[in-house]
């Protein structure tokens, strides 16, 4: 006990020993990370306040930018796209996923293919998807808009062929390739759901709706939190899908934050500029995450 | 020697090798090599879909024995981007191909290009087609050797059942009528008059270099007539509309390759791949050329085209041998060998056009000869500092017009506003 209490230097030179022991695990894959990803992030957010093309020396101009920014139609258009794109994917993809994971929950038969199923579009190729998705949308041969004709509807909308249905046709078609990964965390989330709790609650009387809404639902919060988080970054983050189905068209009804960086930098070589639009885009994704992050703080302390 | 010496100096050798074998790496070979080779680099796109590249090098190495060219092949999409990193990262590759002039121009005023003024001056340069889109006040960095223009592509077997003439001197009004009734069948049989593929050029281009207006001007109404005409046959069903040609993707090649349609305005690159696909029994459409259709009261045949050209690289590793590529691959040599793979060379003369009409497969009747000499053509995208946003916006509004979200007088409209606030002022 004396020890303890009053560590001897023998002690401290072990502990600190165990912390170098500590950090020459991590170092590899630290120094690839700060390599590769923190030295070329502090380079982004150095770039936004400079004025640079790729050739010739960078230009400090302060918050030029970012005044630009605030009058650039551009931006605006690609926030706005962005949330939109946003408040669509996060929602519709956390509800999917719940419902297949809580679906496939179940002892049925083949209840492996179908998780495999559900699970196969994510780590199908994206051009692939988007290629397929978009001849479904085809708006006036594809298969999506003959079954609407069937159904009696008399002008199905145009997809991806308009400005108005350009956005829904991609956020349909991310929420269906994203679905399978999150409903395998679901999955996992469920299976930590003590069997105890549904049995007391049926000696209860309490319904399939009632054990799903006070039984499933807050035992599943952890899961749920984190799912929501990866998906914010995620949505916020959209390129790949964007640029291969639509590039950011018809118009610009469907150009996002991710696009506008890449347009403005590698294609038009205004690197300062690009790296400003990185700079908020990532302030926001950080405000968000953290909001959601305190919000959770104190929902877990009552 | 002690130990510790001796594993320094092991050390050092072993780094002075290591730095030599990435110097090697770095130089692609600087001087000439032990058999008496020098290598040329040179930066290519899509070398294995490009047959002219393979032409020029093998014509430039039979004529200059003891040189071997070394193509840097980068992936086309990515050919602008690439080449930008390359230059500003003082890459030595010798020459740089200019995929369009707007690159050029900024290679050019970044001072990343070798002077080629003397080259220029010294040859007989007045049948060298797209020259002049390449003088910077005075100055030369790039010769052409390759010039696209815009034609008429047309299904000789199409017009034939309908019992039409060929599409000899048409106007605009004239073609669309013409679409109109050579469209014929319904869903997947379904063959359509004419096909406009989804660029913006099909139909700004084409009415800027008609109407003698300025794409980076601000004022676009010039573009009405030809955005009438187009959006009228889309909407007669006379040609493919736009939002389904985008969302399947649609391939100009295999449009016209299946007989989908029965005629289509399109450059001649084409013409290389049109004849490869027949050689190789893709296909067996039987395809003429015809001009551009043109304004009424045209008198002459104006259409659009662009040039492609070589450049050196300022901090070229063998600059004379490069100047001598540059010159040769837009000489006389150079365009005879780029006419054999169905090229269309910068370099025009009666005995090149011959030679292009004597090729395997190509049409070879009057009307295709004369389609193959336009009177004018004008560059495609005029160059300036604005180019490249000018194009965003053009083709942004392009899109809005062609899916039917605005019409052609609102599309012209925001084209006005944008193009004067965002990039103008």
């Amino acid at each position: 006990m004396a020890q303890a209490t009053a560590p001897g230097p023998a002690r401290v030179r072990r502990s600190r020993r165990a912390i170098l022991v500590g950090w020459s695990f991590i170092l590899p894959n630290f120094l690839g990370f700060a390599l590769f990803t923190l030295v070329p992030m502090a380079a982004a957010f150095a770039l936004a306040f400079l004025d640079w093309d790729s050739y010739g020396t960078p230009e400090w101009v302060g918050l030029e930018n970012f005044e630009q920014l605030i009058g650039d139609e551009n931006f605006h258009v690609a926030l706005r796209n962005t949330l939109y794109y946003a408040a669509g994917h996060i929602p519709l993809t956390l509800v999917a996923a719940l419902a297949l994971a809580i679906v496939l929950n179940r002892k049925l038969r083949g209840v492996n293919f179908f998780r495999t199923a559900a699970f196969f579009p994510y780590i199908t190729s994206l051009v692939a998807v988007a290629a397929v998705w978009n001849m479904l949308f085809n708006p006036t041969a594809g298969p999506v808009n003959q079954v609407l004709e069937a159904l009696g509807v008399a002008e199905p909308p145009r997809w991806t062929a308009s400005t108005d249905w350009a956005m829904p046709a991609v956020i349909v078609t991310s929420v269906w390739r994203d679905m399978g990964y999150y409903m395998v965390l679901y999955l996992a989330g469920l299976q930590t759901i003590p069997r105890e709790y549904y049995e007391a609650a049926r000696v209860d009387g309490a319904g399939a709706w009632q054990r799903f809404w006070n039984i499933t639902l807050p035992c599943l919060r952890p899961t749920t939190f984190f799912v929501l988080v990866m998906l914010t970054i995620q949505s916020f983050k959209v390129l790949d899908l964007i640029v291969v189905m639509t590039d950011g068209g018809p118009g610009r009804s469907t150009l996002v934050l991710a696009q506008l960086v890449y347009r403005e930098g590698i294609t038009e070589g205004r690197f300062g500029y690009s790296s400003a639009i990185a700079l908020v885009l990532f302030v926001i994704v950080l405000t968000v995450t953290v909001a959601q992050f305190r919000l959770n703080e104190r929902r877990n302390t009552p | 020697m002690t130990t510790s010496t001796r594993h320094l100096t092991k050390g050092l050798a072993a780094t002075a090798a290591l730095a030599l074998a990435l110097t090697a790496c770095g130089s692609g070979g600087g001087e000439p090599a032990a058999d008496g080779t020098t290598t040329l680099t040179v930066t290519v796109w899509n070398l294995a879909k490009t047959p002219e590249f393979k032409a020029l090098f093998d014509a430039f190495q039979k004529a200059n024995p003891g040189v071997k060219i070394q193509p840097v092949d980068i992936l086309a999409d990515d050919y602008p981007e690439k080449v930008t990193t390359m230059l500003a990262g003082g890459d030595k590759t010798d020459v740089i191909t200019m995929k369009n002039v707007t690159d050029y121009s900024r290679y050019s005023s970044r001072g990343q290009l070798a002077d080629l003024t003397d080259l220029v001056k010294s040859a007989d340069t007045s049948k060298l087609a797209g020259l002049d889109a390449f003088d910077v006040s005075g100055k030369y960095f790039a010769l052409p050797y390759r010039q696209d223009f815009w034609l008429l592509y047309y299904n000789k077997k199409l017009f034939d059942e309908a019992g039409t003439e060929y599409p000899d001197g048409l106007t605009w009004d004239e073609y669309a009528e013409l679409a109109k009734k050579l469209t014929k069948g319904e869903g997947s049989e379904k063959v359509y008059g004419t096909y406009h593929h989804t660029w913006r050029s099909v139909v700004q281009a084409v009415s800027a270099a008609q109407t003698g207006g300025d794409q980076l001007g601000g004022d676009y109404a010039f573009f009405t007539d030809q955005y009438t005409m187009a959006v009228g046959l889309q909407q007669a069903g006379a040609a493919i509309d736009f939002g389904t040609a985008t969302s399947q993707k649609s391939d100009y090649r295999t449009m016209f390759e299946t007989a989908k349609t029965a005629m289509m305005p399109m450059g001649t690159w084409y013409i290389s791949g049109i004849l490869e696909a027949k050689a190789g029994g893709a296909t067996d459409v039987e395809w003429g050329l015809a001009p551009m259709p043109q304004r009424p009261g045209a008198t002459e045949v104006t259409t659009f085209g662009s040039p492609t050209a070589f450049a050196v690289n300022n901090r070229a590793e063998h600059a004379d041998l490069a100047r001598k590529f540059v010159q040769f691959a837009a000489s006389q040599a150079g365009a005879e060998a780029i006419t054999k793979v169905g090229v269309v060379p910068a370099l025009q003369s009666p005995e090149i056009t011959e030679a292009y009409f004597a090729l395997d497969g190509m049409p070879t009747d009057e009307l295709s000869k004369k389609a193959f000499e336009p009177d004018k053509v004008v560059l495609e995208m005029p160059v300036s500092e604005h180019t490249s946003d000018v194009d965003t916006i053009l083709n942004e509004e392009h899109q809005l017009i062609m899916v039917g979200d605005k019409t052609a007088a609102e599309g012209i409209q925001s084209m006005n506003d944008r193009v004067k606030s965002e990039v103008l002022d």
